[in-house]
């Protein structure tokens, strides 16, 4: 009796896996992890000076800086695009490759003779 | 005299050459209803502007940069559509049928078609060729769980294409496909 | 955009336990290999996903846990020196934070317990009503109780390195042991009475 219910009971504890996503999600965040440095960004501040006679000044400098930093931003959208189109690129690149490759194995198994040809046009 | 007539020929005849030339160019559908139902979907439109913003940012001193700009030479656009479901016979073949008759246009030629029965994954790949050059690309995979379809515009070279694999980081595991664990009713 | 997983051979490890995590996977993961870091994690996760799961008793806690799990398990691979002393730090360290957590928390969550039976159902096909209500009684224990239950029953370990897992007396296991069993096997109906209430519901 006993040894039925712990049977039941072992049964209805196995072992459940997370949803795949978690999984992906998990895999990717441990192993960045290993592979990035700790990157705390600078974290600098500037604190305004607000006395009376910095004033001008200090949005002249204002001025300049956002004009400055829309340009940084701007040059950094832009890297950050190219660099995204890039990896798409590679991306892609690869996904064919993997289809072809597919496509390259099955003759290979079919064709033993055409193991060693160049596959493509 | 005759040159005149010749001249005056083809100077007629050529506007209908030009608007017969096919298109390297499919149109994918959006695949919306598929897209719901996968678990994962890949869409890539790279035009020839995005491709020529990515080459910018390779470097040519990395292999795997090096051999994507030898690629990326003389393309014009990639277009990828892919999908994967968590269960077989997910999509039907009908759903690419749109794609696939657009591929009986002139100019298209079935290069390669797979059939495997052991992975059964379906891979048939085109090619359009002009001018005895190769001005597009398509490809079709289809398997139990996941189809792709690939069109690249341009000149491709499916050699250095093929040989990509493996250079892009992904790790090749050498491990055998793990069985189902049995279920531990141990006493 | 979302990357594919690279081989269809990826998508069928994801929701199983491969039994084939090596000492030599194990080296290469403390290496830093990043491929056998993951197939580390895919042998593993069910066990502490699982622990976490029936502990704390909600999928949310449990995948949070799970992360942090393997996180600091991220930071401490050097220490490991095989898979038996992963095994065991797994399950220790799960157990401990679940433990910890619990007593912090006044309140055990119920909602997510359907979720709970659709996974065991798919699992393995078995009665998933007895399992939901086996599940409830289960949160119904006290955290160490129910720690030292599923270290038992899920887990499959002897009292010894239940002990040694919890660090916890082994009379102490032994008592958790049966008066937990006990607790179970009185709120839980024989299978035969359960069919005809569940008719009747």
């Amino acid at each position: 009796m006993s040894e039925e219910f712990e049977s039941r009971l072992r049964a209805a504890l196995r072992p459940v896996a997370p949803s795949p996503e978690f999984t992906r999600n998990l895999i990717a965040r441990v192993t960045a992890d290993k592979r990035t440095e700790a990157n705390t960004p600078g974290g600098r501040r500037r604190n305004p000076k607000a006395t009376a006679w910095w004033l001008s000044a200090g949005m002249a400098v204002s001025l300049l800086m956002a004009v400055g930093v829309q340009q940084h931003l701007q040059e950094r959208r832009e890297t950050e695009r190219g660099l995204e189109a890039r990896r798409e690129v590679i991306e892609a690149l690869r996904m064919t490759s993997q289809k072809l490759n597919l496509a390259y194995e099955v003759i290979k198994s079919q064709s033993p003779s055409l193991a060693d040809d160049k596959p493509g046009v | 005299m005759r040159n005149c007539i010749l001249g005056l020929f083809f100077a007629l005849i050529a506007p209908t050459l030009v608007w017969a030339a096919p298109s390297p160019r499919l149109v994918l559908p959006e695949f919306t209803a598929l897209a719901q139902k996968a678990t994962e979907s890949v869409t890539i439109t790279l035009d020839a502007a995005l491709l020529a913003m990515a080459g910018r940012f390779l470097n040519g001193n990395d292999p795997q940069d090096a051999a994507t700009q030898e690629i990326l030479k003389g393309l014009q656009g990639i277009y990828i559509r892919s999908y994967t479901f968590d269960k077989d016979a997910a999509y039907q073949q009908s759903d690419i049928d749109a794609v696939r008759n657009q591929l009986s246009a002139p100019g298209w030629n079935r290069l390669v078609q797979t059939r495997s029965r052991k992975s059964q994954a379906n891979v048939d790949i085109y090619i359009m060729v002009v001018n005895n050059q190769a001005t597009g690309l398509a490809l079709i995979a289809s398997e139990p769980r996941q189809f792709t379809i690939v069109n690249i515009v341009g000149a491709i070279d499916l050699d250095k294409l093929h040989k990509l694999e493996g250079q892009f980081g992904v790790p090749k595991l050498d491990i055998d496909v793990p069985k189902a664990p049995t279920p531990s009713v141990k006493k | 955009m979302r990357i594919l997983c690279a081989l269809d051979k990826d998508k069928l490890t994801l929701n199983e336990a491969p039994q084939g995590f090596s000492d030599e996977h194990l080296a290469k993961a403390r290496a830093g290999d990043t491929a056998a870091l993951a197939l580390l994690i895919r042998a593993h996760q069910r066990t502490v996903y699982s622990l976490a799961l029936r502990l704390l008793g909600t999928r949310e806690l449990a995948e949070d846990l799970t992360q942090d799990v393997f996180m600091q398990l991220n930071g401490n691979l050097k220490s490991i020196a095989s898979n038996t002393h992963l095994l065991f730090w797994l399950r220790q360290v799960t157990s401990h934070r679940a433990i910890d957590q619990l007593r912090r928390r006044s309140r055990i969550e119920m909602t997510s317990l359907d979720d709970e039976v659709q996974l065991v159902g798919t699992a393995d096909g078995g009665d998933p009503l007895l399992q939901r209500h086996l599940q409830q009684l289960l949160l119904e224990l006290s955290p160490p109780a129910r720690a030292v239950l599923l270290l038992r029953y899920q887990e499959d370990l002897d009292p010894v390195d239940i002990a040694r897992t919890l660090d916890m007396p082994v009379n102490t296991v032994k008592s958790h042991l049966k008066r937990s069993l006990e607790i179970l096997r009185q709120r839980t109906p024989p299978p035969e009475r359960r069919r005809c209430e569940d008719k009747s519901t």
